[in-house]
């Protein structure tokens, strides 16, 4: 893991607002910041619920190993050491996650902000309702188990959806389960715990996924990085209203009245 | 008017919960057979299927067997009526009353009359009066559609087939228009209020145009470039006929120069070769000319709420259903997008919220200061507001339940409260821009990959007029490069066009001799009430024009 994720040294970082919410942000942005661990699943159940090999079945790889592949002279090779994924020539796939609007620990924009800061050899997509992450297999698979296992996920709140996404903005079952529409996960109503019975692309699972009890409504408001009238507004958040109203100011004089934009 | 809180009624025919309820259930609606319009679309796929031998429309097909319907598959209100629809009737394809809107955009030139006149005058010495002049329009209303006029032994077209193609005249001399055959003339006076039939009268002067309706099945048969081809041929030929010119002599090739090129008014650009159409094509169609072509404004001419809302609706058909959803993507998906912005009262309450607090804090429409600061307050107000009904209301988010429909929405609400505070169309696309960045800020995300894109860099080209930098809102279109994959926004612009010559009660925003030319009470599409128009669409109320009964088999 230590390969993939990226030293942090002394970046802190400078988003702001004084809620915390904005904390959390800048919390989740920061490399040297520890993501806390709430749950355990294990390597294979991680694969398992990826869908992109079984448990212990070799990786694919799309080229030879980079030693052997005699790369040409490129002082961008020099400067960036390969991840251990990309060294051994794996695939490239994918874990993507629904962000429920109702105080889910992450949503799209500071899921991508995240990945870029704290892991490489990472290319993120930001959308509305899901947020892909494509990586090298074996490297993935790491990450993988760090956004499962720690406070940035939430059983109830987070879905691990391939395809088939319907549901971030979506009111919750009686359960307090996120909607989707393939089912991919039931609440085990005696153990309290989520069980994924199919994998992220909705193949029905042999040996069922647990990834634990969804965390109160009160614990995921303190984690969360979504701004809601009825958790923190944007509206209590001065510092962070000032600072968009900037940016647009100084994004509309720069296209308008560059001396303006220069002087702000 | 936001007390009332507008979308309520519709959320709750949408839900048999609370509108405030966060939890509902699930799994337990029986897929697709909730639906009346999927049962019957299923009835009807199982007797093609029958029939031809090929399967068709299967609804478990879905996701290997887990058809749509998981959920409440909810109906929705046509906004500004009390007409409640399937989500199925709202697809282009599904609505006739959506095509016949596309139908009489496309169809239309505008073609000036002076040049031909004078080259009559002046060259061939011919008389021109308003007899001659109505004599010549009946002439082309017997060509236009497909009748011949010159030459012996000629093929004609059924006239059943183009019973939708004419051509009127409009002027803005009172004196010629008296004398023009009330068949043949959109009179200003009639359909516009006086102050802006007045405004308008100025603009066009003594001009006479001739506004060409080419058969429907013309433009579906070829495209939109072939209407200014059509329309000038017919021209040409019933020139020669009323005037008795000879057929050939290069005078004639002067009037089919006028009426193909020099006093030809087409309705779209042609787009460049990636996303090749011809002229008259939805991707040319400047927002300007669309905020012109509706004309909810002479109706309603005190509430340019209204009428930004109207455009809004039939640009999101055009632009967001037509032009990206079928000319350029393909599919049924993006029908979800634009359906947002007209339908359950949504849009209509954050915009007349906002038009509340215009009035309140500036005193009326376009009397706030045209400054940033302006701006940045109403799009932040209209934004922040918007989020907080969203967040208040669970049925409202699962409504738009694609951040892309609420990006498309908050921004409007932004766009046009920006555009009516200051009577200008470039503030309400800058406003608009600023809705979406604190939007993506507050809830941590916006729209798909490709729809945030241009709205990061918009505020920096909204201002900019100069080439390749930026144009006037009024003159952009989807063909703006920015813009060209722009689903969820092309609609609102049109929008927000409106609403800024709306708060300033302009009697058109680009172009008056477009504003006159659909001011024309026998279209079947009514340009006042778009949304009406798409409500009685969607409940197979609307007959269009078009049909080719005339030369099938009965059926």
């Amino acid at each position: 893991m230590a390969d993939i994720k990226v030293k942090g040294g002394k970046y802190k970082p400078a988003y702001p607002g004084q809620t915390i919410v904005a904390e959390n942000r800048r919390k989740y942005l920061d490399p040297n910041y520890e993501l806390r661990k709430l749950r355990s699943i294990s390597d294979e159940d991680v694969v398992r619920l990826l869908g992109h090999r079984v448990p212990g079945e070799a990786y694919k790889s799309v080229h030879p190993p980079l030693e052997e592949l005699g790369e040409p002279p490129c002082p961008i090779r020099e400067l960036v050491e390969p991840t251990p994924g990309a060294k051994a020539g794996d695939r490239i796939r994918y874990i993507q996650f629904t962000d429920s609007v109702y105080f889910a620990p992450l949503a799209p924009y500071v899921r991508s902000w995240m990945a870029f800061w704290r892991y490489r050899g990472v290319d993120p997509g930001t959308l509305s309702g899901r947020a892909p992450l494509e990586m090298r297999e074996r490297d993935l698979e790491l990450v993988a188990k760090e956004l499962l296992e720690t406070e940035v996920f939430d059983p109830a709140r987070v879905g691990v959806r391939g395809a088939t996404v319907h549901g971030h903005s979506l009111r919750l079952d009686e359960n307090g389960l996120m909607f989707d529409a393939l089912r991919r996960y039931v609440f085990d109503k005696e153990k309290g715990e989520v069980v994924y019975v199919k994998d992220q692309v909705g193949v029905p699972l042999e040996t069922p996924v647990r990834v634990g009890k969804p965390l109160p409504e009160e614990e995921l408001k303190k984690l969360t990085t979504i701004y809601r009238v009825d958790g923190i507004s944007t509206r209590d958040d001065p510092e962070l209203l000032n600072w968009v109203k900037r940016i647009h100011l100084l994004r509309t004089y720069a296209g308008f009245k560059l001396n303006k934009a220069e002087n702000m | 008017m936001a007390d009332k809180k507008l979308f309520i009624d519709a959320l709750k025919k949408k839900f048999k919960e609370e509108p405030t309820d966060k939890y509902t259930k699930f799994y337990i609606y029986d897929g697709w057979k909730q639906s009346a319009r999927k049962r019957e679309f299923v009835e009807w796929a199982q007797k093609i299927a029958k029939e031809r031998g090929i399967p068709a429309y299967n609804p478990e097909m879905h996701l290997g067997g887990i058809p749509v319907g998981q959920r409440v598959l909810m109906p929705y209100k046509i906004s500004g009526t009390d007409v409640y629809c399937e989500g199925d009737d709202l697809h282009y394809i599904n609505n006739a009353a959506m095509q016949q809107a596309w139908d009489d955009i496309r169809r239309t030139v505008i073609v000036g009359l002076d040049a031909p006149h004078a080259l009559l005058e002046k060259r061939l010495g011919k008389e021109v009066t308003p007899e001659t002049i109505n004599e010549y329009l009946e002439v082309l209303n017997h060509a236009l559609p497909g009748g011949a006029v010159v030459q012996e032994h000629m093929v004609e077209i059924h006239p059943a087939l183009v019973a939708d193609s004419y051509v009127k005249v409009f002027t803005g001399n009172d004196e010629l228009a008296d004398q023009i055959d009330k068949r043949f003339l959109i009179d200003i006076n009639k359909q516009f209020p006086p102050e802006q039939a007045e405004a308008l009268k100025k603009a066009i002067g003594k001009s006479l145009y001739q506004v060409t309706k080419v058969p429907i099945i013309v433009g579906r048969a070829a495209d939109g470039g072939t209407i200014s081809r059509w329309s000038a041929m017919q021209i040409s030929m019933a020139m020669i006929s009323s005037y008795k010119l000879m057929a050939g002599e290069a005078a004639i090739a002067e009037f089919a120069f006028a009426a193909k090129h020099a006093e030809v008014i087409q309705m779209a650009t042609l787009t460049p070769w990636r996303r090749a159409r011809g002229p008259n094509e939805p991707g040319g169609l400047p927002f300007g000319y669309l905020a012109d072509i509706v004309q909810t404004n002479r109706k309603y001419p005190d509430d340019p709420v209204k009428v930004a809302l109207e455009t809004l609706a039939i640009g999101s058909v055009i632009f967001d259903q037509l032009w990206f959803g079928i000319y350029m993507s393909g599919g049924v998906g993006f029908t979800q997008y634009a359906t947002a912005v007209y339908t359950d009262d949504i849009l209509d309450d954050f915009c007349y919220y906002i038009a509340d607090y215009v009035k309140k804090k500036f005193g009326g429409f376009a009397k706030a200061p045209r400054t940033m600061d302006t701006i940045l307050d109403v799009a932040t107000e209209a934004t922040l507001y918007g989020l907080e009904q969203y967040e208040r209301f669970p049925a409202l988010m699962e409504t738009h339940f694609g951040g892309s429909q609420r990006a498309s929405v908050l921004a409007a609400a932004s766009g046009v409260g920006a555009a009516i505070a200051t009577g200008d169309a470039q503030a309400g696309v800058n406003g608009w821009y600023l809705s979406m960045i604190l939007h993506k800020e507050h809830m941590g995300r916006l729209g798909f990959y490709g729809y945030d894109a241009q709205d990061q860099m918009g505020a920096s080209n909204s201002f900019s007029y100069r080439s390749d930098e930026g144009l006037p809102l009024e003159l952009r279109g989807p063909n703006y490069p920015n813009y060209a994959m722009n689903v969820g926004h092309t609609g609102e612009y049109a929008g927000i066009v409106a609403a800024a010559h709306a708060a300033c009660k302009h009697a058109w925003c680009v172009n008056p001799i477009v504003k006159v030319a659909f001011a024309d009470p026998s279209l079947k599409f009514d340009w006042t009430e778009p949304r009406k128009m798409i409500a009685k669409g969607a409940l197979r109320e609307f007959m269009p024009d078009g049909e080719r009964d005339a030369v099938i088999p009965p059926h």
